[in-house]
Formats: structure tokens, sequence, C-alpha cells
């Protein structure tokens, strides 16, 4: 497995010329020389208060929570504005910086609603953190708050609540520096100062503005309301939106999965990933989601018993099409399956969306394991090219029964019709699919279940040519995590 | 003893008492512009010495030495960097700056000339406060005089030194007149300060060194680079040299601006160059260095000497020479709302202690208003108020707790029952 690690390692070498040695608190850290010190501190596993700091985006210092203390200097200053330099004693542990930041969360707590029961940031929320780890004091405020809008829709499943915003100016930051699209800003002053919104967010990024929101100003219209985050549980994965392949984590609980956030992957996708990807989670608890075998009786689909299936596609001649959506050990797993006999293999790939590639992560191409498909596919002395394909579909005749696996995530649906129309031909024809039940399967005589990417474990080649992991989370319905499972029916 | 104020040897108001000084021609024939002259026959670095010699503290409030400032600056001449000169001035009770360059706009411009040519900024900018519509256009009209000789634009005097100059009017905004809120706003941003460091003398205007002074450190210049550092230290002490404009305002006779030498006691001000107490009153308090400066009571203001050092022994700031004067009649109650009404509007709104901070020290005498304050608000005012301090970016929070603290420690009881006597009961 090529981790991140690797390249990582090769990094820190490279630095260590330049490392510095700080004291932070008594600890003794190493840093590089010149880097971020509340980010040294932060990757040393020091914890820090601070809201609008955020490594992805500029220095604001406009928080004042990760005041510190150094050696010789008299005034404190905030870390996120320093750095690193040999020597350095620094601390935040001091009785002065300890009183400055309970007044400081004292300060971000006065006009803030305090709706923590009907708040989805409830166990995730800044500000609940640092009360309970910095503050615990009496509230002395008995003034009527300042009152801001709330409940304002800015678009792209983004909900702003200005009440509770706390000015970090992370969101504004964000939309100036990572999309250039400008759609956030503060206006006017002191109190009464609020995230404007220019215009409704546009850019396909807008999600990340709820991760970085350290409070419940911004939440997401696609999770609000829907679960509490402490019932859920975050499975590390990758992303199959496209072939970028972003670290993601996917919050999930027995009852399905509820939303995906990224993951820091400082080769791949940095902190941030499109809006797309949060989607890719949707058809795994879906309702119509194909649970069991299935048999197609008058465009019905009846759950069957796989082995009278079997008894069906005994002496026909198999022909496979398989997507590009399956791990780099499936695809081992099923060619090594095919050894020895006659079966003949090909590729589908999803056609192009959009532009190749925006700018920030997003791909056009959509087949998130081309990669890995493709030299599987060349290890096993297959064709995965188009030809290849276009060969098995013209060659189809009332002998052969036609697997094809369905595109876990399938974005034009026009597209993979046509393929579907090529099979006509083909005398029995099996869909193996991971996602919904789609109308266009209609045609096909048989439906079998196979893992979505949440329930299986393996690795996935994105376009840089590294490897990703997937990794089952909690397993759903009757569906199998056995890889075995595309090979299965080459020698019935 | 006499009354010394606004001599004519002095270093700032001496062009004053001329009759159309505003006028090129008028001003050059009383001396204007000579040391200009002069100055570009002298190396830039012993300028920059002079200045740095003469012990001259930036007059904007700090107090910081302009010549120490200046020793930041990058001594590449050919880099790009701008010089900004200071006239926001919005400090409640100060009114120096205004008086300087509406009377006598030109001893700005050949300061910021000299300046400069010693600090090799090919562009500079005068800030200047919005509500000075007057003095602004006062100062466009100087600047077009002195394109017109030949002082501003390109080669000046044939010396291959170009300089041009420009007046920005504010909008209005006190924290504009802080120097990274005004780069903010030259910038055409939002004002609000930046964060230190880089420093402006680093990273300043569009992201290039930039070298922002007061316009009475400025309009200094031209007197010590004709006089010599030895003649300006003649006046005041070995820590505050020179003279200073003060703007006094308040229950005296004779409010107005005037320039002393530093170290002057409060006392001769008041008495001698202001007429005394208005209506034969009694002094209650002073507040010695604009709004933000902690009070004096009328004991300490009788013995305090105003100088950088003496004003600061005594628990408060020179500030920008802003001597507010109070006599019995008022009401300190009354005159900390106001002040912390100011803080509160004029809070940008970026650092959350001054955001929060500046709004719940005056919600205490909005509360007041409703009859629901009580006596021990004012502890509460004391606490958020020295939290409040330290803090932020820029110095707003601590000019409003600084003053609040101050109020407290000298006036405590008559705040307390100014917020209680009309609690309901």
């Amino acid at each position: 497995m090529t981790e991140p690690i690797k390249t990582e390692v090769a990094k820190t070498e490279a630095a260590k010329a330049d490392l510095v040695n700080l004291k932070w608190n008594g600890v003794d850290i190493q840093a590089e020389k010149g880097s971020n010190l509340l980010k040294a501190a932060l990757d040393n596993g020091i914890e820090v208060a601070h809201y609008c700091y955020h490594a992805g985006l500029s220095i604001a210092g406009v928080c004042r929570m990760c005041m510190v203390e150094q050696d010789g200097n008299p005034r404190a200053f905030p870390s996120c504005n320093a750095t690193c330099g040999e020597g350095m004693v620094i601390r935040n542990d001091t009785p002065k910086i300890k009183a400055a930041v309970e007044a400081t969360l004292q300060f971000h707590l006065l006009n803030h609603p305090l709706d923590c029961p009907v708040c989805d940031q409830a166990g995730e929320c800044g500000l609940q953190d640092y009360y309970m780890k910095h503050g615990v004091y009496d509230s002395q405020m008995i003034d009527k708050k300042v009152h801001k809008p709330k409940v304002q829709d800015i678009g792209k499943n983004v909900m702003l609540d200005a009440e509770r915003c706390i000015l970090c100016s992370r969101c504004a930051r964000f939309t100036e520096e990572v999309t250039h699209t400008h759609e956030l800003g503060i206006l006017n002053r002191g109190d009464h100062a609020e995230i404007t919104v220019n215009e409704e967010l546009k850019n396909d990024y807008a999600q990340n503005l709820v991760d970085i929101c350290p409070v419940g100003a911004l939440t997401s219209k696609d999770f609000r309301f829907k679960q509490r985050v402490w019932f859920l549980k975050d499975v590390h994965t990758t992303c199959i939106g496209c072939e970028t392949g972003c670290s993601v984590k996917v919050s999930q609980n027995k009852n399905g999965a509820y939303r995906v956030k990224p993951v820091y992957d400082h080769d791949v996708n940095g902190h941030w990933m499109c809006d797309d990807g949060r989607n890719i989670y949707k058809h795994v608890s879906s309702p119509t989601r194909l649970s069991s075998a299935s048999e197609n009786i008058n465009g019905l689909f009846v759950p069957v018993d796989e082995l009278s299936i079997q008894s069906k596609v005994k002496g026909l001649k198999p022909k496979y099409i398989l997507s590009t959506g399956l791990t780099v050990e499936e695809y081992a797993q099923f060619f090594s399956s095919l050894k020895g006999s006659k079966v003949e293999v090909g590729l589908y790939t999803l056609p192009n969306l959009g532009a190749d590639f925006d700018g920030i992560l997003k791909r056009g191409d959509k087949n998130a394991n081309l990669r890995g498909a493709k030299a599987a596919f060349a290890a096993a002395g297959f064709d995965s090219t188009q030809e290849g394909l276009d060969k098995i579909l013209n060659s189809l005749s009332s002998n052969d029964v036609v697997y094809v696996v369905i595109p876990e995530i399938l974005y034009n649906e026009d597209h993979f019709n046509t393929l579907i129309k090529k099979t006509e031909k083909a005398g029995m024809k099996l869909a193996l699919t991971p996602g919904e039940t789609l109308s266009t399967l209609r045609t096909f005589n048989y439906l079998l279940p196979v893992p979505s990417f949440l329930e299986k474990n393996g690795n996935i080649i994105n376009h840089q040519g590294l490897s990703r992991p997937l990794r089952a989370g909690l397993n759903y319905g009757e569906t199998s995590k056995d890889i075995s499972y595309y090979g299965k029916w080459v020698n019935v | 003893m006499k009354n010394t104020a606004n001599n004519k040897d002095y270093a700032l108001l001496s062009y004053h008492h001329i009759p159309g000084v505003h006028n090129i021609d008028i001003f050059e024939r009383a001396g204007g512009y000579e040391t200009m002259k002069e100055c570009f026959n002298k190396e830039p670095e012993a300028i920059k010495e002079e200045v740095k010699l003469s012990g001259l503290r930036g007059r904007g409030g700090a107090g910081f030495a302009t010549g120490v400032k200046w020793g930041f600056f990058t001594k590449d001449r050919n880099a790009k960097k701008y010089l900004l000169c200071n006239a926001d001035e919005s400090e409640p009770g100060t009114f120096k700056d205004r008086y300087l360059v509406e009377k006598n706009p030109h001893i700005l411009i050949e300061g910021m000339i000299i300046s400069a040519w010693a600090l090799a900024t090919q562009k500079g900018y005068i800030y200047i406060r919005g509500e000075f519509y007057q003095q602004a256009m006062i100062l466009e009209r100087a600047i077009k005089e002195a394109y017109a000789k030949g002082y501003l634009g390109k080669n000046i005097l044939g010396k291959g030194f170009d300089f041009d100059l420009y007046v920005h009017r504010g909008a209005g905004a006190y924290i504009c007149g802080e120097e990274t809120g005004m780069i903010s706003s030259l910038e055409g941003k939002k004002g609000q300060p930046k964060l230190k460091p880089p420093f402006p003398a680093i990273k300043g205007y569009r992201g290039l060194p930039t070298m922002v002074n007061n316009v009475e450190s400025l309009a200094a210049i031209p007197w010590i680079m004709r006089h010599g550092a030895a003649a300006y230290k003649q006046w005041g002490t070995e820590k505050s040299p020179g003279t200073k404009l003060f703007s006094i305002s308040g229950d005296v006779n004779k409010p107005g601006v005037i320039e002393v030498p530093l170290s002057t006691s409060l006392k001769d001000i008041i008495e001698i160059h202001c007429g005394g107490m208005r209506n034969g009153n009694k002094l209650k308090a002073v507040i010695p260095g604009g709004s933000s400066a902690p009070i004096f009571n009328a004991e300490d203001s009788y013995i305090v000497k105003m100088d950088y050092e003496d004003v600061a022994a005594k628990g408060s700031m020179l500030g920008s020479g802003a001597i507010i004067v109070l006599d019995e009649t008022r009401n300190m109650g009354d005159v900390l709302k106001w002040t912390l009404e100011f803080y509160h509007h004029e809070s940008c709104g970026q650092c959350t202690p001054c955001r929060e901070g500046t709004g719940w020290l005056e919600s205490v005498f909005k509360r007041r208003e409703k009859g629901q304050a009580h006596k021990s608000d004012i502890d509460l005012l004391d606490k958020t108020a020295s939290s409040m301090r330290g803090q932020t970016i820029c110095a707003l929070a601590d000019a409003a707790a600084m003053p609040t603290q101050g109020m407290i420690k000298v006036f405590r009881e008559e705040l307390e029952t100014y917020v209680s006597a009309s609690t309901k009961k």
C-alpha cells in the first residue's frame, strides 16, 4: 500500500536540517523553522484553544484564544501569528493566560444565543468544548443580547444563523482564498458585525463552510435535525465520486450513513472536498437499494434463491462487463478466479462530466479506480479499452450469459442505457449492483446485490497513482463483504 | 508667570501669526521651504540621524521615537515604498493637527518632502479625517502650489528625486487613525487594523514598506533640520524633548490649541495659558491625553508635568495631548457613559474581546436608564475592562478599558451613586 506516509517521511527527512527545538508548557517539541507556532503545538498533540486559525486559510488573529507567553517577552501574543524559532520557551498554562482565555471565552459567549438543545453543532461545537475545558464560569451577562438574522438559506444546502456566529471569519476567508468566489463577507462594526451574503453561494465547495465553522452558525441543510453527532461513528475512507479520491470520513450509525466530511490528506485533497462528494453515501442506506438476489418476473423483481439462479445460468458462456468501481483486491480476486476458464471480460468506463479539472479538486473523470482497473486488466491479459468492450457486446448471442457490474454512482444514465441496449442479444442477463434499483435494470433477468464502497475493505488508485483505502463501516442489509463475490459465478 | 504659549521661536506654530501663511509665497517669504532646499544637499542618512538625535517622539499618541521608527525602514532607496501622514485625528478631545494644517499646510508638506528625501519614498499620502473637509481642501490647494513650484513631482529641484503627494479623505471611522487600520482603509478595504508583525515599516500599504507618521511629528522635522537636534532638546526633558501642541477643551476660559515645551505643568496650562477655570469654578478632574487616557483628580492635575514620563508615572498617558478640563459641575458618570458610547460605536468588531467588551461596558449605563443598574455593576465594569486589556490586535480595547478603570479608581463612589441612584426599588 503506497500510503501518504511515504511522501511525508521523505519530506520530513529533507526538512530535518531546518528543525528547531521549542519548549511548550515545559514539553520539548520540534518544528520546522519559521513554521506556524500554533500549528507546531497542535501537530505535537498540545491542546491550544482556537477558533479563527485554520491550517488551510490565512491568519486572521481575531478570536484571541490562542494567546501565549514567551520567556523574555512581557506581552502575551497570539500563537497563530508567530513563527517557530530555536529555543523558544512558550507557555499557555500560566495563570495570566488562563484568565485571559476564560475572559475571552466569556466575550465569545456574551451575545451567543445558547440554543444548544436545538443546534446541530452541539457535540462538536468549539464553544461547548472550550467552555468545559477553559470556562465554567457563572455568566454575568444580564442584558438583552444583540439579535441578528437567523435561519438564512444562503444557497448550496448551507444555512446561516448570524446570532450563533462568533465572527472568526473562516468562512469569509474560505470564499476569498480557496474558491475565489467572494460570496461571504462581514458587514457592520462592533457587536453588530455579522456575516453577510453578498450573493447566494455558487461555488462547488460550499459544504466545507459548514465543516470549518467552529460553531453552529453554518449548518448543512442535508444534515440538519437528522441525527445527534454523539450517536455517530466516523469511518475513514475514500470518496468514490471522481478520480481525485479525496480522503473522507463517513458518519454512520446502525440506521445508516448521515454525512461525508473531508479528512486532511496532504497529497490528495488537503483540507477540502467538493459538494458532489458529500452525496456519495446516499444510495447505501436508500430504501430502494437492492437487498437480496431478485428475479425479474414480468418487470417485477421478486426475491429469489441464488442457487436457483445458478441452475439457470449453467451451461451458458459467461461474459463480464465490469465497472471501474471495484477495489484493487476485488479485481485481483476476480481475475484469479478466471484462471483456466474462457471468460470474456470488458470494462465499462463512465463518460467525462464537466471540466477535466476545476482547479481545486473536482475532476471530470468520474471513474474512481480507473488506474486500478486498467492495471488489473493488463496484468491478467484482458483488454480494458472501449474497443475491447465493443467486441464483447457485438459478439453476444443467445448462448451467452452477460454479467454487468453496475457503477455505484451513475452520473449519466443515458450513456449507461446505450450499453444496456447492446446487451439485449445475450441469452441471460445478470446485473450486479451496489446501488439503487434503477428503472433501466428492468431488462435484466436477475439482479444480485454487491457491497457498496462502505461495505468493503480494499484500496483504490487515484489519478495521481496513489493508493487510498476504502474501509467497511457498519454493515447494511444483506450484502456481503466477501470480495470473491464477482468471480463466484465464473465456474458455475 | 508669563504666558509663553505659541512663542514665535517654537517649532510648530512659529508661522501661525503671519496672515495668509497658507499661501506658498507668504510662507516662503517667512523662510518656509528653505530647510527643504538645504536638506536636498544633505545625505539622507544624516537627516535620519539628526531626527534620531532630536529625540522627537511620535505625536499621534503612542510616543514612539520617530527616529527609531525610521531606523526600521528599508534603506534600499530604489525599493518602492510609501510615506503616510496620519491626519485622521479622531480621538475625542484632540484637534491640534486640524489647527496646524488649516493655518499652515505648507509646514506639513515641507516636513513630508524632507522625510520623503530621507526615507526615499516615492509616494506620499495624507490620510485626513473625513470630517475635516475644509482642511482637506486647504491641503489640496497647498499641494497644488508646491507642485507648481517644483517641490513635488518628478525630479524635484533637479535632484533626480521623485515624490508625489496625495490627500485621501477618510470616511469617519475612529479606527482608521490606527496606522494599520488606516492602511486597510487606504487600500480600499474595510477599515480594520492588521495583525502585527509584520509592521507597516516592513509590509504596509499594498504590502510594501510604509512609514506612517503623525501630522505633528512630520511638521516638526523642518524646524529640527534647520536648528539642529541640540536646539530642539533645549525644551522638555531628556526623554520628552521638544515642544508639543496641546488641544484644551472643557471648562476653562480660553480653550484652544497651544504650543508649549513638553514638561510644562498642567497647572500653568490651565491657569496661565488657558486663563483659568470658567466662572471661577473649582477644578474637579482632567483627562490629560484624549478620551482614552485615565483621568486625574484635581490634586494630581495640579502637580503633573505634561511630558510622557511624568504623566505615565501618575497613571495616565500623554497620548495626543488632548486636555479635557472638567469642573465641579460635571458628573463623572456622564463622562464615562459618553466615553464608552463612543468606543462601543467605533469598535471595528474584529477581535472578540473588543467587539463584545465595548458593548458590554456600555450596557451597564443603558441598564441604568431603565433603572436596573446596581452598585455592584461598577465591579463588573472594572473586571470586564481589565479582561479586555492587552488582548486585541490594536489598542482600541485598551482605549476603552483604560479610562474605565481609571475613572473607577478615582471616582468609584460617585459612579456607584450614579448607577444606583435611579435603581427601581
